[in-house]
């Protein structure tokens, strides 16, 4: 398999260096940068699986990356923050970050995480039993990975899809905050409530014709969320 | 019970006035007569009467030239002329002389009665109306004078500066020399203000006061004026100070905003039993004036720095966000380069582990500083600085720093001009050494390799002038008094540099003020920088 190939953007050279060795010694590819700016044009010129970014840098910061990468791309990002802010936390995961660590963090977390982006990229291993779902508009192909509302298709990142796919292949239950939370991100993730919150309002915006009265997912006041199988 | 109305009636003939006295007795007036123009005008000029009922000839006189005589003494007098025979020409006349009405003999009762009702009627109305615009032009005045206060004491937020202007008018407004103002301040009544007092009696003024103590205290808390109109017989202490200074009667209103007081204007003077209810409301108009100014400025003062703390608060919110960062940044290294070497899964080289273990090293330095930075802003804050001065030749100052300049300016060339003239000064040789460490390193900071960084001294008459100059990026001119300002940070870097805590010039700054110095900069955009400060001689 080939190599996975990890951009990380500090403005700090001690923790990129720190990132990139320990990155490069368990067989991740590493592209460096210490700018926001640098990190767009990484983006752009090489084949970028991951991208570890540091919020605050100086010309363009971490938030305005994110934004920026996710006007195109669906490329897995990982926030290394040294505020420590819950407030920044929601935000760039409203903005389309996959998850967020807050410095100083221990190298096996952050490698576990960094597995999760991945894993939601699209294991092979998971395949549902159906090739299909429908709902009313709705249509997800499991096998290419695409989803279409009203045959138009919808660009969702690797963890959309991936909570998107749990709920479709779960459509008959109703699935708990912490069941959807350890399946669809692990089990270290199970109180992160946060998480969940955002994905879904993130899912609900790209998918329902009236995000605010959803009629696809649908929330269980107390309990959890459930995918409409038929509407 | 009403006063009745009252008539005079001009007659010669006495049965006549008799039959006229009845009929006007039993109608519920006044009656009085008299039999001549001679007596009628003494009578007028001793009293008022509504109305006189003149014969047209009279002993002394014509009716028609009485009649401008007493039109003259009671303009509102009620004129009826009895003509004897019908002539156009008197009637006439006495119209034009003034009269209401004439009637000829012999009279029909029911028809003079109706005539005096209809007079008196009118009288009543144009006396009502008077009395209605001389009220009108009475609240005038007072709304002007009240707006001319209004107009003076808005023209400063300034406490102090509206109660001077406050009382100043006063004066003005009431002709009343002396006057003075209490504010309510923390439950007690403070003086705030006084006019037109001499030296002696305010000192004699009560600074303090009881919220329930005499009729300052009265008036402030029930909200309502009150007049004295002898004070050498009131009793109360609070306005001794008034008797002392020969002051004969005192008024005073409070000042009220809403209906609630928020303090008291006094004023008095050396004239007994001058207050009434009519200048009273004058007053009463202007206390509420002063409340309302007095009032704003108060709520200005508590808005600014309401203001000022909540600036002051985002600016330490700022700073603290701004430290966690700088703290967890270097925190972020040690840990993960201590927790890289003990992960199982991976073992790393020796060269690689040397790496990590040497991270760990130079991050802790960094915390190191970081912490040490934090704690001289903490001491500069409560200006609690320690300085201990002694006498330093300042070639000593350069040598006890050689050291750590050398090292900072590896990549520079590092110029050093201190004059054998130059004299010793009185100084913390620790202190003053790290103010000049802390410039030089900011020069490195900001100026590219191979160029020229130097440390003069020039001496300036009582003080000696240092300067730490390069040739580096420079500053532009608006920011040369913000760079001094804690937590202001540059920009401009050489790049991998991480942002420092913003506190370098202001802990100089700190440093060189508690030496009884000054210190600035001369700089422009890629014009280098020249830091300089003063220290005094021995």
């Amino acid at each position: 398999m080939d190599k996975k190939h990890i951009l990380i953007v500090d403005d700090d050279p001690a923790i990129l260096r720190l990132l990139s060795t320990n990155l490069k010694a368990r067989g991740y590819e590493v592209i460096a940068a210490t700018d926001g700016e640098e990190s767009l044009e990484a983006v752009q010129g090489n084949f970028v699986d991951l991208i570890i970014l540091d919020l605050m840098m100086p010309k363009v910061d971490g938030v305005e990356v994110v934004r920026r990468v996710r006007e195109w791309s669906d490329v897995p990002i990982i926030i290394l923050s040294a505020r420590g802010d819950e407030n920044d936390k929601v935000k760039c995961l409203e903005l389309g970050a996959d998850d967020y660590l807050t410095k100083p963090f221990g190298i096996a977390e952050l490698m576990a995480r960094i597995k999760t982006a991945f894993r939601h990229r699209g294991d092979p291993t998971v395949s549902p039993a159906q090739s299909n779902f429908v709902c009313d508009g709705m249509e997800i192909n499991y096998a290419k990975r695409r989803v279409s509302v009203d045959g138009k298709e919808v660009t969702l990142t690797p963890t959309e899809y991936a909570l998107l796919q749990h709920l479709a292949v779960n459509s008959d239950k109703v699935l708990t905050h912490s069941m959807l939370l350890q399946s669809v991100w692990g089990n270290e993730y199970s109180s992160e409530k946060e998480y969940l919150r955002v994905f879904v309002g993130r899912l609900r915006r790209k998918l329902e014709p009236d995000p605010k009265n959803p009629k696809y997912i649908q929330t269980i006041p107390g309990v959890g969320y459930h995918l409409a199988a038929v509407a | 019970m009403k006063a009745s109305e009252s008539i005079l009636v001009v007659d010669d003939d006495l049965d006549f006035l008799k039959i006229i006295s009845r009929i006007l007795g039993r109608k519920g007036y006044e009656v009085e007569t008299v039999p001549s123009a001679g007596k009628a005008i003494s009578r007028l000029k001793e009293r008022f009467y509504n109305a006189a009922i003149l014969d047209i000839s009279l002993p002394d006189a014509k009716g028609t030239e009485l009649l401008p005589r007493i039109i003259e003494m009671h303009p509102d007098i009620i004129a009826i002329m009895l003509t004897g025979h019908s002539s156009v020409q008197n009637a006439v006349e006495s119209l034009n002389r003034g009269a209401f009405a004439y009637l000829e003999k012999p009279l029909d009762p029911e028809n003079l009665l109706s005539v005096i009702s209809r007079g008196l009627e009118k009288q009543r109305l144009v006396m009502e109306n008077r009395g209605l615009v001389e009220e009108l032009e009475r609240h005038n005045r007072i709304t002007n004078t009240l707006l001319n206060v209004s107009q003076a004491v808005s023209q400063s937020l300034d406490l102090q500066e509206i109660i001077d202007a406050a009382l100043d008018k006063v004066t003005q407004s009431t002709g009343l020399e002396a006057n003075f103002l209490y504010l309510n301040e923390n439950e007690q009544l403070l003086l705030k203000g006084h006019h037109g007092f001499s030296r002696r009696i305010v000192q004699a003024m009560p600074k303090e006061l009881n919220k329930d103590s005499g009729v300052i205290g009265r008036i402030f808390g029930e909200a309502k004026p009150e007049i004295i109109e002898e004070l050498a017989k009131y009793a109360g202490t609070d306005l001794s100070f008034l008797s002392k200074g020969g002051y004969l009667s005192f008024a005073g209103t409070p000042l009220t905003i809403l209906g609630e007081s928020i303090g008291v204007l006094g004023v008095a003077t050396s004239f007994a039993h001058y207050f009434s209810v009519n200048n009273i409301e004058l007053l009463t108009g202007i206390g509420r004036e002063i409340a309302i100014a007095v009032r704003n400025a108060q709520l200005y003062e508590e808005a600014s720095s309401a203001r000022a703390l909540r600036e002051l608060d985002s600016m330490r919110t700022e700073f603290l966000a701004n430290v966690s960062h700088e703290l967890r940044t270097p925190l972020a290294v040690i840990k993960g380069s201590a927790n890289s070497l003990l992960q199982p899964d991976v073992i790393f080289d020796e060269k690689t582990q040397r790496d990590f273990l040497s991270s760990i090293d130079k991050d802790a330095d960094t915390l190191t500083r970081l912490v040490d930075d934090l704690l001289m802003m903490s001491r500069l804050e409560a200006k609690a600085l320690e300085v201990r001065k002694k006498s330093h030749k300042l070639a000593e100052v350069i040598d006890s720093i050689k050291d750590r300049l050398d090292t900072l300016t590896a990549k520079h060339h590092l110029h050093i001009d201190i004059p054998e003239t130059a004299p010793p000064v009185t100084i913390d040789e620790g202190r003053i050494g790290e103010v000049l460490t802390n410039l030089v390193e900011n020069a490195v900071k900001f100026s590219e390799d191979n160029t020229t960084i130097s440390i003069e001294a020039q001496p300036n008459g009582k003080e000696v002038i240092l300067c730490v100059a390069d040739e580096g990026v420079g500053i532009p001119a608006e920011l040369h008094h913000q760079i001094f300002e804690r937590f202001f940070q540059g920009d401009g870097r050489k790049t991998g540099r991480r942002k420092g805590t913003g506190l370098g010039l202001a802990i100089c700054r700190g440093i060189v003020e508690a030496h009884g110095g000054k210190i600035w900069v001369e700089s422009g955009l890629l014009k280098g920088t020249r830091f300089s400060f003063s220290l005094p001689v021995d």
